[in-house]
């Protein structure tokens, strides 16, 4: 990461808006100095800017072989709102990228198991379009995502695709069902144990709310996963992005700099634990 | 090499400095306190006050036959490596494109004359923060680059002082420019060879034996003085196991969350970049400014508010000084200067803390989770 990309914004140009669910959406925009989704490494995020108005640390949700660099957001404060007003044409200053991504190499030959909570998902987006994209990578790939409601369910549009792909399979759950529901109703870790999950061989890559990521390792734990193969993405409150204005600390960590990607023995004692 | 020159020395040092191009930083009575300022000529300098402070107070007392009387105000040369508020960068919207109008820019080369070793030691932590290898930041790089620091050791400890437990005074070590001990009749003074110039038309003579004995003599009682302390034996792995102390939760009720403390530290570095519009043109500063992990929105993102308790900010504060940061930065964050308890408005005692949360480890009832899941 050159230190230029790191303290000056990037000119976006935004190619396309798709809506994702009532209040989130998906930016596709290209890069003014010409970086394209290859220059960016799964698991890794951005600022994003709008001008006058500030910044928010968002991950990138697409994958090296894509056209158009990918941000899944939902509108939830000012600037993600003003995020939300975009059209196509219209431009955003890019940050970045910063961050550790997913430990891909450590997962080659693996089973993986990719677990998403609501919009946990687009920072492994990444990760499931890679294992699709090189069938073989992995020793199969296990795709277990939740979310609280179907309307809430994210990417749905690619769900056929995710389903048919070679090594693939893609497990589904809402918290509460709706009427035309007829998939899994409970927590993500409902799904864990119709996944086939083997322990022996098993790498987790997980991302989503606190106590989902939570509930999550300590499942996976019981299963006899072991902790050194459990890799978690956090989340924090960020400005800098560059370890400096102190915003993203959990406890020795900087958020930004030394993860947001972290193996879970490195945050152990620090996450989960309250008031951190 | 060290030397003693007459107190008279001191206009010709700080001009000498001057003439080199350097702006000058010292101890300066404002506002019925000692600040660090920009000293416009000798004259500003704050001579014969001496400080009185006691937890949550400070006041100017008695005269003082000495030229540096005061040990420290609220300022630390932070306020100028990196100030409270700094524009990053000036920006316009030129139809779509953000563009940059200005950056950072600063060849300033600050001298900072008579800070105590204590303030010293604060930079060099600053350095270890600020200028990680591949993340330095450009604005304390810039400000820091060229600064020199003239250091006086002290011969007098404040109410609030304890650096003699944290190992960084009452006297410099190493990396000061000038190191400076005032005898009652003149000034016991050292220097590496780079210096030398400094001291340009300045009379200097060897040091004798006795003078240099009475120097040591004076940094050592300065030490004896000290009532406050850290305990030595590493208190960072026992700060670890001291998290779930309920001290924590009986300190933070008293806490106002005013984050005083953590902007009169010389080291903490916490701070927010906030966008400013300039309603003339439409341009936008950037502007980075101070900021508190005691604040309640400090940590607030989308996903909630990690640290809502006021408990949970304060242990933070305290657990960054001395346990976090030796594992982020191979230094203890704190240096015992004392200001976090004297200007305090309740007059919150971190050594006290400390102690207390080390004490009172056994038989800590559980009130936070104690243990990782897995």
């Amino acid at each position: 990461m050159s230190r230029q990309t790191m303290r000056t914004f990037t000119r976006g140009t935004v190619r396309g808006v798709r809506k994702e669910t009532p209040d989130t959406f998906t930016l596709h925009f290209d890069l003014g100095d010409g970086r394209t989704p290859a220059d960016f490494m799964p698991g890794q995020f951005n600022m994003l800017y709008v001008f006058g108005v500030g910044e928010v640390p968002i991950s990138v949700a697409s994958y090296g072989g894509e056209k158009h660099l990918m941000h899944t957001i939902r509108s939830v404060g000012r600037v993600t709102n003003l995020l939300a007003a975009l059209a196509s044409g219209s431009s955003v200053g890019v940050r970045g990228p910063f961050g550790q991504g997913w430990p891909l190499a450590e997962a080659k030959g693996k089973q993986l198991l990719v677990i998403a909570g609501g919009l946990g998902l687009p920072p492994l987006r990444p990760v499931i379009e890679e294992g699709i994209a090189e069938p073989g990578r992995f020793d199969g790939m296990k795709v277990m995502y939740g979310a609280r409601t179907p309307a809430d369910l994210i990417y749905t549009y690619e769900y056929p695709r995710w389903h048919a792909a070679d090594g693939c399979d893609l497990l589904l759950t809402v918290d509460r069902g709706a009427s035309d529901w007829k998939g899994n109703v409970g927590v993500v870790t409902t799904l864990f144990p119709k996944a086939r999950i083997d322990p022996r061989r098993a790498v987790a890559f997980i991302c989503g709310p606190e106590l989902m990521l939570k509930f999550s390792i300590l499942e996976l734990a019981k299963m006899g996963v072991p902790a050194e193969r459990i890799f978690v993405s956090l989340e924090r409150n960020m400005s800098c992005a560059t370890g400096t204005c102190g915003h993203c600390q959990l406890g020795p960590l900087f958020i930004c700099r030394d993860g947001p990607v972290f193996s879970y023995p490195k945050v152990r004692g620090f996450f989960p634990r309250e008031g951190v | 090499m060290r030397f003693t020159a007459s107190k008279d020395c001191i206009p010709s040092l700080i001009r000498n400095l001057e003439d080199r191009g350097y702006t000058v930083v010292g101890p300066s009575l404002s506002e019925g306190v000692v600040r660090l300022r920009e000293l416009k000529g000798p004259a500003d300098l704050a001579t014969g006050v001496v400080d009185v402070q006691a937890p949550g107070s400070y006041a100017l007392g008695r005269e003082s036959p000495l030229v540096f009387s005061s040990v420290n105000g609220p300022d630390s040369p932070k306020g100028y490596l990196h100030p409270a508020e700094v524009g990053l960068s000036k920006l316009v919207d030129d139809g779509g494109s953000i563009e940059l109008v200005s950056g950072f820019h600063s060849d300033r080369k600050y001298a900072f004359f008579g800070i105590r070793p204590c303030d010293l030691r604060a930079v060099q932590v600053m350095d270890r923060t600020m200028l990680v290898p591949g993340f330095e930041d450009h604005v304390y790089s810039a400000l820091r680059n060229g600064a020199v620091f003239i250091v006086v050791n002290c011969t007098r400890a404040g109410e609030n002082c304890f650096c003699a437990s944290m190992g960084t005074g009452p006297s410099a070590e190493s990396g000061y420019d000038v190191a400076i001990t005032e005898l009652p009749e003149k000034l016991l003074i050292e220097f590496p060879e780079r210096s030398a110039a400094m001291f340009e038309g300045i009379e200097l003579k060897p040091a004798t034996k006795e003078e240099l004995r009475t120097g040591e003599e004076m940094v050592q009682h300065a030490k004896e003085q000290m009532g406050r302390r850290i305990p030595e034996h590493d208190p960072s792995k026992r700060m670890y196991a001291a998290m779930d102390s309920p001290m924590w939760g009986r300190v933070a009720d008293r806490c106002l969350a005013c984050g005083n403390c953590t902007m009169v530290c010389p080291t903490c570095f916490c701070n927010t970049i906030i966008d400013r519009t300039d309603l003339r043109d439409g341009s936008v500063s950037r502007v980075r400014v101070w900021e508190s992990c005691l604040s309640k929105d400090f940590v607030y993102s989308a996903g909630g508010n990690p640290r809502l308790q006021r408990a949970a900010r304060y242990r933070q504060f305290v657990m960054h000084k001395f346990a976090y940061w030796p594992d982020e930065f191979g230094t203890y964050g704190c240096v015992g200067c004392g200001r976090c308890i004297t200007w305090c408005p309740v007059g919150i005692d971190i050594t006290d803390t400390v102690n207390s949360v080390l004490v009172g480890q056994e038989g800590a009832e559980k009130k936070m989770e104690a243990h990782p899941v897995v």
